[in-house]
């Protein structure tokens, strides 16, 4: 049946969960740019045959013309899937970089294709112009802040890092008292979490 | 019109629905009787919907009226339409039947839909508000894919209700880290 590899990729997307990454699908999004390929082939063979008849293309309602015509639906629709498949990721993978931060785990990058990788670190560096031209962080909490100090406490082993202007040793377990500016990317990222609760 | 990129929207066009040829077509593979490589004049066929509705535009084709809006089905719906499989019978139930009903020149569709939604959707809040997490599967595998969002906002309005008067921590780890475990836990 015509478009069915095509829909199969988006049942795929709809059926992970909202905002979750799945792999990216190579081989059923090769198998429908091959079908495409196909049907491109045949639209181009039903015209050829239909000028070859000596009739008008723009008039002839025949055969020929309605073949011609689902293949030419046929073309549409796979565009339009291959399109909202890219689409979605692309969504996926902006709001990655607002809610992870400009660097990727490894298990989701390892789920990203070459050009989506890049499309990332493009994403990432034109956010990263605009706030310095800005001078404003636009990541951060929208929310104003009660207290600008929370409690954290380290969920992973970290090691000494550089928070604010001083050096911590942010080992597991071990609870801190910082900046809340400093201490949301740790949060985001899963190694921190907040203890002051509201 | 529904937005180029919408997903659902889409797949709900990749519904099967039979349809009868007015015309020839020649060089497709559709009817899976046919021996040759063409579709003949007064053939049935299942089509996805985008492909019968564009041909249904050029009289190419006409439309029949897919199973799930039978008389069987009626009668259920009637019986008691919260009980009745929909999921099953067609994903996209409302979605197929308002695109649908102009196409088959059948009016009797739209207060049939109008009725089943009325009906079904009292059900659908009572149970996301009240039922404990637990029952819930089994009586979320009736709902069509409309349906499954109407519960799926029912519950996170909730939560959030109760999030608000709780309290708890405003920052959260992302929610596409959360579902890996570290392998040495």
């Amino acid at each position: 049946m015509y478009g069915k590899g095509a829909s199969q990729l988006l049942k795929e997307l709809s059926s992970s969960e909202p905002g979750q990454l799945k792999n990216f699908n190579t081989d059923i999004f090769e198998e429908v740019i091959k079908e495409c390929i196909t049907h491109h082939l045949a639209l181009q063979s039903l015209m050829r045959k239909i000028q070859e008849e000596g009739l008008d293309i723009q008039t002839t309602r025949n055969a020929d013309h309605f073949g011609a015509v689902i293949h030419h639906l046929s073309l549409m629709r796979n565009k339009r899937c291959l399109m909202a498949y890219v689409y979605h990721r692309a969504e996926i993978i902006q709001s990655l970089r607002w809610k992870v931060g400009p660097v990727l785990p490894e298990e989701i990058q390892e789920k990203l294709k070459y050009s989506e990788e890049e499309y990332f670190r493009n994403h990432s560096a034109a956010l990263m112009e605009y706030i310095s031209e800005l001078d404003l962080d636009l990541t951060v909490d929208m929310v104003p802040p009660k207290d600008p100090y929370i409690q954290v406490r380290v969920l992973d082993d970290i090691g000494f890092a550089l928070v604010g202007d001083q050096s911590l040793n942010l080992t597991l377990h071990s609870m801190h008292f910082l900046k809340r500016t400093d201490a949301e990317q740790y949060i985001s990222q899963g190694l921190m979490e907040d203890l002051s609760g509201s | 019109m529904a937005h180029y990129y919408d997903i659902d929207d889409i797949i709900m066009e990749g519904e099967l629905i039979s349809v009868s040829f007015h015309v020839a077509a020649n060089g497709v593979g559709l009817d899976p009787g046919s021996e040759t490589n063409c579709v003949e004049q007064g053939s049935k066929v299942e089509l996805p919907f985008w492909l019968a509705h564009e041909l249904h535009q050029r009289q190419a084709v006409s439309i029949n009226v897919p199973a799930c809006f039978n008389q069987k089905t009626r009668k259920e719906i009637q019986a008691d339409a919260a009980c009745v499989d929909l999921r099953n019978r067609c994903l996209y139930f409302y979605e197929l039947g308002c695109k649908i009903a102009p196409m088959v020149g059948d009016r009797t569709i739209g207060s049939f839909l109008l009725y089943t939604f009325t009906c079904r959707y009292k059900e659908v809040l009572s149970k996301a508000h009240s039922s404990a997490f637990v029952v819930a599967p089994k009586f979320l595998t009736l709902l069509t894919k409309e349906e499954t969002q109407l519960y799926e906002a029912a519950r996170s309005s909730m939560a959030a209700f109760r999030k608000w008067r709780l309290g708890g921590p405003r920052f959260e780890k992302a929610s596409i880290l959360g579902k890996k475990r570290k392998p040495n836990d």
